[in-house]
């Protein structure tokens, strides 16, 4: 009877675990699926998990190539210093970790976001910089919160040092990190976000040769971030050398010159286009760059009137002045209407198609031919010339001496002047073109714009029979291939070219308007220019800085052995006789000094007993 | 009572071979992960444990089940008394005021309460000769489980709190229930899931949603569960052999002795070992299953579903957890976990199901 009732009792007991035992089996094979997802079908992919969580990867900043001059003196290196990195994959807590950078490390709240704001497109395995260029007391903070914050990490990155602060800015340029354009039009290769790039100047054209092979280092580390081992390291390689034409001295004497003026200087050697000194006026000082320019520093960059950054050299454009004559010389002379004999009466002013132009010698030069023309700068003459020569071949002369495009030269953003003719008139201003306005134009006013480069290369084609260099800088690239420098023959002849010297000549040696360039033993030649910024009558009135006129002075030397080209131009500086001229001839001084007496300069002698040539 | 040589023979050696294995896997995880550490006392601490928890074991195996249910009564009154002194004088862990300082001990009453709660409810469950159970029946059965729970919760310790549920389900599930009373449970349930929620704490209720979405916060909530996958999964096939798992030794799995030992095992080990470790324990579940169905009376089926119910949740939740599948709980790994209260409270609970299984044919 007990029996009995007790296997009743069960039989409910047995039929509820019956229906277990299926469900038990079920759990486990889905926990052994689970298992093998994991372990076989994922397998790899958490493997691969694995060695990022116990392997990092440190990014060692490779310094970049060293620029020197065409003697080998360093003008940008690099500096040691220290950035503080921020490790977003081991910050477990951002509010503490902005709390400590704000608190210690003196990053404002905003500035740290905004960091990670931008960051976001890199990985997160990509360590970002919140600091710069610390001093020591960052450092030791760094390192004395380590355990607290392995977020923070220091970060050894060589800086660029401008040896010279604001020597030759325009051409150095300065670098920065590359900016979402240049990313996004792919215009480095291989630079990737965060990265450093030359953002102007020399800097930024040869980034590749410059631009060193970053190294790795792979550090084992716990999950506290603590470094237990190095797995494999890479080293960094320095960029290659970049030798420039550029002469320190040279250059460092037309900044001197250009001291306190709005210009720019140019020296070339005409034989091959390579650029001995290109000075723009006022300048900056790279460093403010490096490693990064505060706001205050922009704005007062960018809000400067005189515009500091702008190369004047290559990428502003002036009307030529009477620069201008030295082209309408080689038109007149090629299209042949200009022989021995022609000649021009000046009495200091003449009507042109109802119209009274002036010369700038009120009393006249009386009987000019083409060098006396050239050498008084006489308007009369080259108003003549004009008419005779008309406004289309003028302009087909102009363009073949290079004045309308670019030189070519290795900087970024060379402007290509502009050489007006009717068809760009009627093109641009939808307006008939005047022909007085030929007459403005044959003395380089009016519409007509060149950079101080282009004249350089009319000057070197005019002291070399012809021909037209590109100009350039770069002397030697220790990395990467670059084509030669192209050379063309331009038009003109060699007995016109010839007859343009002796007036140039003249003009510096024989009692002419470029006299203060003259250095006695040196047969100089030049051409002044005095560009009117408004009319006689309208200046008197304003009598503001701005009105002042604009003085040129472009030459060479030595007439039978051209190998300097110089181009002084002044904005606002006034008469080209008066202001460029001078300052011309103390660069042919310095750069004539400096051949026969090479030991007198204290660059190249410190530079040869220190032995290091590199 | 004698110990006769049918029970001998009776004496399942598969089982207990099983439960030793599993022990010796937590042995070797242990090992791996704590040798030459700051915590490498662990290894002999668990040594010991397993002994002493071995010797109750076989102590516990010597007299019938019989003898525990009549005297459960009282045991069950003591457990709750030193659970309240727990509240009192308890010495607090990781926020857990859950343990109890004996001299150079310290153990976790909490664990070793859930065997006696297990046999206080099936004796109660047994003395109905009914198919089904009273509404009467379900509510006191419900107190018998509620009050210790409510006592481990108030310790802040809801994980182990947690693990009375089970007890409680498998019992009445066996114990049989009317359909209406199902249907009021759901009901119940239903409603008190959402209160529940509430009353979570923000870091539990982080924890559960990080189940649902685990890439969320990686180095936050989701850190853990995270981590533990690429733990077991880049253990692969044969694993990364011992001590050589980059996981667990360098430090990026927490409580990589005790609640993610099983992400140690299978790092170190591979799929196979991991298999294994699932076979075991899938093993004596089905052992467990077959004691309750084969038991000679109704309290020793009872009381071996109580022991499979809360052995299976703690190894569904421990290894669902470490794979990623289940929220972040502090409930240890039957056998292989390091802790001796987890431990001796497994082989308690163990034995009386093996006690069950003895005795089947002896009257």
């Amino acid at each position: 009877m007990v029996k009995l009732q007790l296997e009743s009792n069960r039989q409910p007991i047995q039929r509820r675990l019956y229906w277990l035992y299926p469900a038990v089996i079920l759990i486990f094979v889905l926990l052994g699926v689970r298992l093998w997802w994991l372990q076989i079908l994922q397998g790899a992919e958490y493997a691969r998990l694995a060695e990022q969580n116990r392997i990092r990867s440190i990014q060692v900043v490779a310094p970049r190539g060293p620029i020197l001059d065409r003697n080998g003196l360093p003008l940008v290196d690099n500096r040691p210093s220290m950035n503080i990195l921020l490790d977003r994959e081991l910050m477990s807590d951002p509010a503490s970790t902005r709390a400590f950078v704000t608190a210690r490390l003196a990053i404002s709240a905003e500035d740290f976001e905004a960091q990670l704001r931008r960051a976001r497109r890199a990985g997160p395995y990509h360590p970002i910089v919140i600091k710069e260029d610390v001093g020591i007391e960052d450092v030791s903070v760094v390192e004395s919160h380590k355990r607290e914050h392995p977020e923070l990490q220091l970060g050894p990155a060589p800086r660029r040092l401008y040896r010279y602060g604001n020597l030759g800015a325009h051409v150095l340029g300065y670098v920065g990190e590359v900016s979402e354009d240049d990313l996004s039009n792919n215009v480095f290769p291989g630079i990737q976000s965060g990265d450093m790039v030359g953002r102007t100047g020399v800097e930024r054209v040869y980034n590749q040769c410059l631009t060193g092979q970053n190294g790795a280092k792979e550090v084992l580390v716990n999950s506290v971030g603590r470094e237990l081992g190095v797995v494999a390291e890479r080293d960094a390689a320095i960029g290659g050398d970049l030798r420039l034409t550029l002469d320190y001295d040279l250059q460092s004497q037309a900044e001197i010159l250009l001291a306190g003026n709005v210009g720019a200087i140019v020296a070339m050697d005409p034989r091959n286009g390579e650029i001995l000194a290109m000075a723009s006026a006022p300048s900056f000082n790279p460093n403010s760059f490096s490693p990064r320019i505060s706001a205050t520093e922009w704005s007062a960059i960018t809000n400067d009137p005189d515009h500091p950054l702008q190369n004047r050299a290559s990428q502003n454009t002036y009307p030529p002045g009477s620069i201008f004559k030295l082209v309408m010389s080689e038109a007149g002379l090629d299209e042949g209407l200009v022989d021995e004999s022609t000649h021009v009466v000046c009495r200091g002013s003449e009507v042109f198609y109802n119209n009274v132009f002036h010369c700038w010698q009120e009393r006249g030069h009386g009987y000019v031919n083409l060098e006396g023309a050239i050498t008084q700068s006489c308007n009369i003459f080259f108003y003549t010339l004009g008419q005779r020569i008309g406004i289309d071949r003028i302009a087909q002369h102009a363009k073949a001496l290079g004045l309308g495009s670019r030189t070519g030269i290795d900087l970024p953003a060379e402007n290509n002047g502009l050489v007006p003719s009717p068809e760009w008139k009627q093109a641009v201003r939808g307006e008939k073109w005047y022909a007085g306005e030929t007459i403005s134009v044959a003395i380089g006013q009016g519409p007509i714009r060149v950079t101080p480069l282009q004249l350089a290369r009319v000057v070197s084609a005019i002291a070399t029979d012809g021909k037209l260099v590109t100009p350039h800088l770069l002397l030697h690239a220790e990395r990467g291939t670059y084509p030669p420098w192209p050379v063309q023959q331009s038009p003109i002849k060699p007995e016109s070219a010839s007859r343009i010297r002796a007036g140039m000549w003249g003009s510096v040696n024989n009692g002419g308007t470029g006299h203060s360039a003259g250095l006695p033993g040196l047969d100089i030649c030049g051409k002044t220019g005095t560009v009117q910024v408004v009319g006689t009558e309208r200046k008197k009135e304003l009598k503001s800085e701005a009105v002042e006129n604009h003085a040129w002075f472009a030459g060479f030397a030595s007439r039978d052995n051209p190998e300097i080209a110089v181009i002084v131009f002044l904005e606002h500086g006034g008469a080209g006789g008066a202001a460029a001229a001078p300052m011309a001839k103390e660069m042919f001084r310095t750069y004539f000094n400096k051949k026969s007496n090479p030991e007198l300069y204290t660059q190249m002698a410190g530079r040869m007993s220190g032995g290091d040539a590199r | 009572m004698r110990l006769n040589q049918r029970l001998f023979v009776s004496f399942d050696w598969l089982w207990f071979l099983c439960l030793l294995l599993l022990s010796g896997a937590g042995l070797a995880a242990i090992w791996s992960t704590t040798q030459g550490t700051s915590i490498s006392f662990y290894l002999g601490r668990q040594v010991i444990y397993l002994c002493l928890s071995l010797l109750v074991f076989l102590v516990l195996l010597y007299f019938d089940y019989h003898v525990y249910s009549d005297y459960v009564n009282f045991a069950y009154i003591a457990g709750l008394a030193v659970l309240s002194l727990v509240l009192v004088i308890g010495h607090t862990v990781h926020s857990n005021k859950s343990w109890l300082k004996l001299g150079l001990v310290a153990i976790q009453p909490s664990e070793l309460i859930k065997v006696l709660v297990i046999v206080a409810l099936a004796k109660y469950y047994a003395e109905t000769d009914r198919d089904t159970l009273e509404l009467r029946e379900l509510v006191t059965g419900g107190l018998i489980t509620l009050v210790p729970m409510v006592l481990v919760m108030l310790q802040g310790d809801l994980g182990t709190a947690i693990t009375f549920l089970p007890i409680y389900a498998g019992l009445t599930f066996l114990g049989g229930l009317k359909r209406k009373h199902v249907v009021v449970l759901l009901i119940t349930t239903v409603l008190v899931l959402p209160a529940g929620w509430m009353m979570l704490k923000g870091y539990q209720k982080e924890r559960i949603t990080n189940v649902l979405n685990p890439s969320n916060d990686p180095q936050g909530y989701g850190y853990q569960p995270k981590q533990s996958k690429i733990a077991i999964g880049s253990g692969g096939f044969l694993g990364k052999g011992f001590k050589q798992g980059t996981q667990g030794q360098l430090g990026f799995l927490p409580a990589r002795h005790t609640d993610f030992v099983f992400a140690v095992w299978s790092e170190e080990r591979g799929f196979i070992g991991s298999i294994t470790l699932l076979g075991l324990f899938l093993l004596v579940s089905l052992r467990l299953l077959r004691a309750c169905r084969e038991a000679k009376d109704k309290i020793g089926s009872l009381l071996t579903m109580g022991v499979f119910s809360l052995y299976l949740f703690h190894v569904l939740i421990n290894v669902g957890m470490d794979l990623g599948l289940l929220p972040i709980a502090g409930i240890p790994l039957p056998f292989v976990s390091a802790g001796g209260s987890s431990l001796l409270s497994f082989y308690a609970a163990m034995s009386l199901g093996m006690n069950v299984n003895m005795r089947r044919f002896v009257n």
